[in-house]
C-alpha cells in the first residue's frame, strides 16, 4: 500500500504544482522511526549502528525492528492512553476509577498482541468491570463519570470522528438537525448506564431497562425523540419482553442492575464494524496523523460536509486496506511508514516558495514532542535510562536467583524497569501536558515550560555528570572532535557539521581548568536540549 | 465558508508576522511596557474581570425588592443616581452608582455552575470557544508581548468549576496563566546552583542552534518555541510584578488586607504591568442555606474593595482604558428556601460594568415585582459578551480564522446592546 499512498499523493501534489521535498538523511530518518513507532530518540549506540549500517533495506529493517520492540507496545499504550482519556481524571477519585497502571498495562497488551482496531473499541464499549482481563478496559467509561452526554459526544469524536455537538458546524441548520438526531442517538445506547460502586473488585456498570430519548433542539426549539441509532444506521428498537422478564438483577438490590436487553451491549456489538459509518475512516485518519502529523481529516473529529478529506482517494484507500486487513493496526503503521511520503525531509526543496502548502504533505511537518516523548528523549539524551537499567542489572546479579516463573512478556517487564524513571520525572509530564479533558493539539509551546526547563529544581538532576551518564562520557573525552560527536549522535541523532563540531571546540577550548571544561560540557548539553531540533520531531 | 485554503494562508502569515515581531522586541523586553507617562502608543485597552463565583443574589446586591415576598430582610438605599435604590449591603458602591453600569434584565437560564461558568465567561451554550478572558487576550494581543496576556487569580481550594477550559480552540498560549492565592508562577527564579555566566552560555548555544535549524526550514514552531524562553527570560527579570510588598501600605488598606482585597491588588498591578486580562475570582456565594447571613459576609468584602479597586485605577488614569466587569455564572431564586437559601437561577437576574467604553449611570432592564421575570429589556449572555468586546474597542462581529477553521468571535445571533456603550 506503501506505494499507493504515495502514488495518490503526488497526484495531488502535481495538481497543485508542487515539488515534494527530497526524501531526508538516515539520521533524520532513524531519530523520526525512533520517535514515532517507539516514542524515545534512539541511542547513541542504536543512531551509530543504524547510520554505519551499508545494507539498502536498512529502512524497512529498522522499521520492523521497531514495530515488534517492546517499546512499540508501550509507546502505543501512551498514545492510545491519551487520545481515549483526553488526561481526564474520575471526578470520585480513585475508588471510581481503574488505577492508571492497569489501563496502560491493558493498552500495551493489546498491542503488543496487535490487537486489532475493532476489538479494542469492542471491549472499551463492553467492558463493566465484572471481568478480570478487561478491567483496565473501563477506564474509558470511568474517566468521563460514566456520564451520558460526555460519553456520547466522545464516542463520536474518538471513534466517528465526528464532533456531534460541534460548534464549529452550526453555519448550516441543515447539518444542525443531523448532527443532533445523531448525537442522541448515540446517546440513546448509553444513557441507562451508571456507576455502580460497591464492589471489593472496584467500580463496575450498572444499567437499567428503561428510559426514552427525547431531544430539544438548542437552536430551533424543535423536539425529536429517538430509539438508539448510529450515524447513518437504522434505529435499533428494544426487543419486546415479557413483562416482569426485563432483568437479569434487578435494581435496588446491592448487585449491579444488568437488564436482559443492554443497550450499551449493542452499542459495543454495531459500532466497530466497517459498516458504520465514519469507524473505519476515523481510525485510518488517526493512525495516519500520528505518523504525518496532521490528518487528511484535520482536525481529527471534525469530519462534515464543510471540512472534507484533503485526499478523499487516499483517505478512502487506506481505511479500505484496514477493513480488508482486519484493522491490523501494526501492519497499518508499517505501510504508511514505508512510504517516501513519510520518509520527505523537513526542509523544503530549495527553489520552493517559503510557505508550505497546507495539507498536501510535501515536506515533513515540524511537529512537539508529546511531553511522554519528550520524557523518555530527555532521559536518553543525558543518558539516565541507560544508568537506571544498568544499575538495576547490577541489583539484580547481587540478588538471590529468583525460583523459575513463567516468563513475563517482554513489554512487562520493561515497564517495570521503566517505572522508577516514570516516577523521577512526573513534574515534567506536569508541567508540559495539557488540561485535562482537552484533545492533543499542534505544537503550543507556553511559558511555564520553558521556566520549568530553564529553572525547575525537577529538572536540574537530569544534568548532573553522574558516572554513566552522557556528560561522564563527554568528561572523559579529552578531544573536542570525538566529543562533539558523542554529544550530538546522543542528543540529535546525527553527527555535528562543521560549524557545530568548531563551536564546540572553541567553548572547550576556552575552558581553562576541567570544572571549566565541565560546565562548558553541560552548557552545550542542557543548550541543545533546549533547542527546537531537539523539541520538534522533524 | 470561504474556501479552507486561503484562510488557512491568512492565518499563518498573521502569525509569522507577530512572531516577527515577538524577536525584535527582545532587545528592549525591559521596556516593552513603559509606565503610562511614558507610552508612546495608544494604551492598550485591558479588562479585569471580577467573577462571583458561587453566583451572587441579585436581591441583596443591584436588584432590591424590599417588602415583598421574595424580597428577604434587608432593606434598599439610596443611590447617587436619583430614583435608583441598591441593596443596603452594597453602601460603598451606593455613593459611586453613577459611575457604574448595571444591568438587571440578564435572562442567561443555566442555573448550573459547571455550565455557567463557561456560558457567562464564554458567551455561549455551545463547548469549545474561548472565554473572555483568552479572547481578549487573543484579540489584542501585540506584536512585540511578552508578558502572558491572561492571568487568572484566585485562592487554593475549590477547583472543580472555577477553571473551566479556558482557551478553547485558541490554544495554550491563551489559557489564563493561573495565580493561585498570590503566589507567582513557578520556577521563577534561577536556581543558586547554576552561574548567570552558565545560564547566559545555555542560552546562546541554543540560539545559535535554532539558526541553524530553521534554515530551509517552516520556522513558525521553532520561533513559537524561542519565544517561550524570550518570555520566560522576561518575567523573571519582571517578577517583582508578582510582589504585593511593592505597593504601599495605604494601598494595602484600601483594598483591604483580606484575600479578595489582597488579590484586587495584585490585578490592579498585573494591569498595570501591561497584561491584557486579569479575572479574580471571589467565592463563597453559593448560599443554599443562610444566604442572607453569606451576602452580609460577602458584600462587605466585595462593596469596599470594589470601589477602593475603581477608585485606584481612576486615579491612575488606568480606568479609562480598563474595563471592569462583575458577573457571576447565574444569580439566584426569588424563592426562599426553608433553610434560608436563596438557590440557583439564571431567569432575571443582573452584571455590572465600569469603565472603559461603557456609558456610566446607567442603569438598563427592569425585573417584574416579585424579581421573578424580566419585564423590561431582556438579556442575553452573548448580548453580555458582544457588548465586553465592543467596550474594549473589538469588533464582535469578527471571526477567528484558525486552522483552516472559521468562526465567529462572538455568538452570531446575539448582539451589542447599544444603550450601555459610550
Amino acid at each position: 500500500m506503501h506505494k499507493q499512498i504515495d502514488a495518490l499523493v503526488a497526484k495531488r501534489q502535481a495538481e497543485l504544482k508542487i515539488t515534494p521535498a527530497a526524501v531526508n538523511s538516515d539520521a533524520k530518518f532513524v531519530r523520526r522511526a525512533y520517535l514515532d513507532l517507539t516514542g524515545v530518540i534512539p541511542t547513541v549506540t542504536q543512531a551509530r549502528a543504524f547510520l554505519e549500517d551499508a545494507a539498502a533495506d536498512k529502512r524497512q529493517k529498522l522499521i520492523d525492528d521497531l514495530l515488534d520492540s517492546p517499546d512499540y507496545a508501550l509507546h502505543m499504550a501512551r498514545v492510545f492512553d491519551v487520545m481515549l482519556t483526553e488526561r481526564r481524571i474520575a471526578a470520585g477519585g480513585a475508588s471510581r476509577d481503574v488505577p492508571q497502571a492497569t489501563w496502560r498495562a491493558y493498552l500495551a497488551e493489546s498491542f503488543a498482541e496487535n490487537k486489532p482496531w475493532d476489538m479494542i473499541v469492542h471491549e472499551l464499549l463492553a467492558s463493566d468491570g465484572t471481568e478480570e482481563k478487561l478491567a483496565g478496559a473501563l477506564k474509558f467509561y470511568l474517566v468521563r463519570d460514566v456520564a451520558p452526554h460526555q460519553l456520547a459526544r466522545d464516542v463520536g469524536r474518538l471513534f466517528l470522528g465526528v464532533d456531534l455537538q460541534c460548534a464549529q458546524c452550526h453555519n448550516d441548520p441543515r447539518i444542525d438537525e443531523y448532527l443532533q438526531a445523531d448525537y442522541f442517538g448515540i446517546y440513546a445506547f448509553l444513557e441507562r448506564i451508571k456507576l455502580h460502586p460497591v464492589t471489593p473488585r472496584g467500580a463496575q456498570l450498572a444499567e437499567t431497562a428503561e428510559s426514552k430519548t427525547t431531544f430539544v433542539s438548542v437552536f430551533t426549539a424543535e423536539s425529536g425523540e429517538t430509539a438508539p441509532r448510529l450515524p447513518g444506521g437504522p434505529m435499533l428498537a428494544d426487543p419486546e419482553l415479557e413483562k416482569g422478564k426485563e432483568y437479569i438483577v434487578k435494581p435496588g438490590s446491592k448487585e449491579r442492575s444488568v437488564p436482559a436487553y443492554s443497550r450499551r451491549l449493542k452499542l459495543a456489538e454495531q459500532l466497530p464494524r466497517a459498516q458504520t459509518q465514519g469507524f473505519s475512516r476515523n481510525i485510518a485518519n488517526r493512525l495516519w496523523a500520528l505518523l504525518l502529523g496532521k490528518g487528511l481529516v484535520h482536525p481529527l473529529d471534525l469530519h462534515h460536509a464543510n471540512n472534507p478529506p484533503s485526499h478523499p482517494e487516499l483517505l478512502a484507500a487506506l481505511q479500505h486496506w484496514l477493513v480488508e486487513h482486519n484493522y491490523d493496526i501494526k501492519g497499518f503503521l508499517r505501510e504508511v511508514a514505508l512510504s517516501d511520503t513519510y520518509q520527505r525531509s523537513s526542509a523544503a526543496p530549495t527553489n520552493a516558495p517559503q510557505e508550505p502548502p497546507d495539507g498536501a504533505f510535501a515536506v515533513a511537518p515540524l511537529r512537539g514532542l508529546s511531553p511522554e516523548q519528550l520524557r523518555w528523549s530527555l532521559l536518553q539524551a543525558t543518558g539516565r535510562t541507560e544508568l537506571h537499567y544498568t544499575r538495576l542489572e547490577a541489583q539484580a546479579s547481587k540478588a538471590e536467583p529468583m525460583p523459575a516463573a513463567a516468563p513475563e512478556p517482554a513489554w512487562k517487564v520493561k515497564a517495570a524497569r521503566n517505572e522508577a524513571l516514570e516516577r523521577q520525572t512526573a513534574s515534567l509530564i506536569a508541567a508540559f501536558a495539557g488540561l485535562p479533558g482537552q484533545a492533543e493539539a499542534g505544537f503550543q509551546p507556553v511559558v511555564d515550560q520553558a521556566l520549568y526547563l530553564r529553572n525547575s529544581s525537577k529538572f536540574l538532576p537530569l544534568l548532573q555528570a553522574d558516572p554513566g551518564t552522557l556528560l561522564a562520557r563527554l568528561n572523559s573525552l579529552t578531544d573536542a572532535g570525538p566529543a562533539a560527536e558523542e554529544l550530538y549522535l546522543s542528543v540529535l541523532s546525527r553527527k555535528p557539521t562543521a560549524d557545530e563540531a568548531a563551536e564546540v571546540g572553541r567553548l572547550l577550548k576556552a575552558a581553562k581548568t576541567s570544572a571549566e571544561r565541565g560546565e562548558a560540557l553541560q552548557a552545550l548539553l542542557w543548550g541543545l536540549l533546549l533547542s527546537a531540533e531537539f523539541r520538534l520531531n522533524h | 465558508m470561504p474556501a479552507r485554503k486561503s484562510i488557512a494562508a491568512a492565518a499563518a502569515i498573521s502569525r509569522r508576522t507577530c512572531l516577527q515581531g515577538a524577536a525584535a522586541a527582545l532587545g528592549y523586553g525591559a521596556l516593552a511596557y513603559p509606565l503610562r507617562a511614558e507610552a508612546a502608543r495608544p494604551l492598550r485597552k485591558q479588562l479585569l474581570l471580577l467573577f462571583l463565583s458561587g453566583g451572587a443574589s441579585q436581591f441583596e446586591t443591584w436588584d432590591p425588592k424590599p417588602g415583598v415576598k421574595t424580597g428577604g430582610p434587608f432593606r434598599s438605599i439610596s443611590t447617587s443616581l436619583p430614583d435608583v435604590q441598591i441593596s443596603e449591603l452594597l453602601p460603598h458602591a451606593s455613593k459611586i452608582l453613577h459611575r457604574l453600569t448595571v444591568v438587571r434584565s440578564v435572562n442567561s437560564n443555566i442555573p448550573d455552575h459547571f455550565q455557567g461558568h463557561y456560558a457567562l465567561q464564554s458567551g455561549r451554550i455551545v463547548p469549545g470557544y474561548p472565554v473572555l478572558g483568552s479572547a481578549v487576550a487573543k484579540l489584542l494581543e501585540h506584536a512585540d508581548d511578552v508578558l502572558p496576556g491572561y492571568l487568572t487569580i484566585r485562592r487554593d481550594g475549590p477547583k472543580a468549576y472555577t477553571d473551566v477550559g479556558d482557551a478553547g480552540f485558541l490554544g495554550a498560549k491563551y489559557e489564563g496563566v493561573r495565580i493561585v492565592n498570590n503566589q507567582p508562577p513557578e520556577n521563577l527564579i534561577r536556581p543558586a546552583a547554576v552561574s548567570s555566566a552558565l545560564a547566559d552560555a545555555v542560552d546562546r548555544i541554543r540560539k545559535s542552534a535554532d539558526e541553524r535549524f530553521r534554515q530551509g526550514r517552516d520556522d513558525r514552531p521553532i520561533r513559537a518555541y524561542g519565544a517561550t524562553f524570550d518570555q520566560a527570560a522576561a518575567l523573571m527579570q519582571r517578577r517583582e510584578i508578582f510582589d504585593l510588598s511593592k505597593e504601599s501600605a495605604s494601598d494595602h488598606e484600601q483594598y483591604g488586607k483580606h484575600e479578595f482585597g489582597q488579590h484586587c491588588l495584585l490585578a490592579r498591578r498585573l494591569l498595570q504591568a501591561g497584561v491584557t486580562c486579569v479575572k479574580v475570582t471571589h467565592f463563597d456565594w453559593d448560599a443554599h442555606q443562610s444566604n442572607f447571613y453569606w451576602h452580609q459576609v460577602r458584600c462587605a468584602e466585595f462593596d469596599r474593595t470594589l470601589v477602593a479597586l475603581l477608585d485606584d485605577l481612576e486615579r491612575r488614569g488606568m480606568l479609562e482604558h480598563t474595563l471592569v466587569v462583575i458577573s457571576g455564572e447565574m444569580g439566584r431564586t426569588p424563592q426562599i428556601n426553608n433553610l434560608g437559601g436563596r438557590d440557583h437561577w439564571g431567569r432575571a437576574w443582573s452584571v455590572a460594568m465600569a469603565g472603559c467604553g461603557v456609558k456610566p449611570g446607567v442603569v438598563y432592564g427592569a425585573t417584574n415585582e416579585l424579581g421573578t421575570e424580566v419585564k423590561d429589556k431582556p438579556v442575553k449572555l452573548g448580548d453580555l459578551f458582544h457588548t465586553y468586546l465592543r467596550a474594549i474597542g473589538i469588533d464582535s462581529s469578527a471571526k477567528y480564522e484558525i486552522d483552516g477553521q472559521v468562526n465567529p468571535v462572538a455568538d452570531p445571533a446575539a448582539k451589542p446592546i447599544a444603550d450601555l456603550l459610550a
